[in-house]
């Protein structure tokens, strides 16, 4: 029984499953990033400036620390990034440049302020604040 | 003949007493008698002890006795005792048992492991370009939502009670 069990066809089938799976799996990793970001506005008022961000980013955006009570989508941008590929862009007057480190994780560098570094899945979200006090920049994967 | 007959006890009890009488009143039949008696016990003496050859399956029949009587015979087992069984059935369940309680462990304790890994993966890396210039960080891991502040001066804070240090 066990002879028949861990028969060599057997095991070669299960090794092969295994790299298929494995290289699918790494193929997904590998993927581009299609990756949305919004300059988004906050503000206490209402504002006729930009129109009112998705429900989903504004009940992320209200359980931050952030003291605004409304935000707005001032610019957003669609890109898609390589592996290891970078995209540069600008928002609200400030330079960043946004790089797909695979894994579904990107690097944010934001000209002369830092860099940030982070795992951005699709439930995920990155926020940074840009020049402006009440402007940010939210960085996620497009839907 | 009846003398031979007599000497090789062959004759019925009354002829044998007569001729026994015979022989003790003859002295001619005694002396017959006598000499009978002697030549039956240098015939008995001098006969050659001859052995008869062994017949073919006598040989291979006694030597399948001697093999026989050297295998050893099948000792019947003695009843198990109790500790014989408890060791041959608890020893095993006792092992699977313990495989189940770790796979049970693992299992309830795996998703708590896999989140905190999750969670590590998702701590964001930040860096500063200027020397004076800082950077704060608030993860929300619920929503998944992680927010980077980087202050360029006190009073443009867009945080409603800003704090030197890390929010998480």
């Amino acid at each position: 029984m066990s002879t028949s069990f861990f028969s060599a066809t057997r095991l070669a089938c299960a090794a092969l499953g295994l790299m298929l799976l494995a290289g699918a799996t790494a193929h997904a990793a590998d993927k581009d990033l299609k990756l949305e970001a919004q300059l988004v506005v906050g503000s206490n008022d209402p504002q006729t400036k930009g129109t009112p961000v998705s429900p989903q980013v504004e009940k992320k955006l209200k359980r931050l620390p952030l003291k605004w009570g409304s935000y707005y989508v001032v610019s957003s941008q669609q890109f898609s990034v390589a592996k290891d590929d970078s995209k540069q862009l600008l928002l609200g007057g400030s330079e960043m440049v946004v790089k797909n480190l695979g894994g579904e994780r990107v690097e944010l560098t934001l000209i002369n302020r830092g860099k940030i570094t982070q795992s951005l899945r699709k439930d995920q979200t990155l926020v940074t604040n840009v020049k402006d006090e009440n402007s940010f920049v939210v960085l996620r994967q497009a839907d | 003949m009846k003398l031979q007959a007599f000497l090789d006890g062959e004759l019925p009890a009354r002829e044998a007493r007569e001729i026994l009488t015979w022989t003790q009143r003859d002295r001619e039949a005694s002396s017959l008698l006598a000499e009978l008696r002697n030549t039956r016990q240098a015939l008995a003496k001098s006969e050659p002890h001859l052995s008869l050859p062994e017949s073919r399956e006598f040989f291979w029949s006694k030597i399948e006795r001697e093999i026989q009587r050297l295998e050893p015979h099948p000792v019947a087992a003695p009843p198990p005792s109790g500790f014989a069984a408890l060791r041959r059935w608890f020893f095993p369940a006792a092992a699977v048992s313990a495989l189940v309680i770790a796979g049970m462990i693992a299992y309830f304790q795996a998703p708590t492991a896999a989140v905190q890994t999750v969670a590590d993966a998702d701590a964001p890396t930040v860096e500063t370009t200027l020397a004076n210039s800082d950077a704060t960080t608030y993860r929300d891991a619920s929503e998944g939502t992680t927010l980077v502040l980087f202050s360029y001066a006190v009073d443009n804070s867009p945080v409603k009670n800003k704090k030197p240090t890390a929010i998480n």
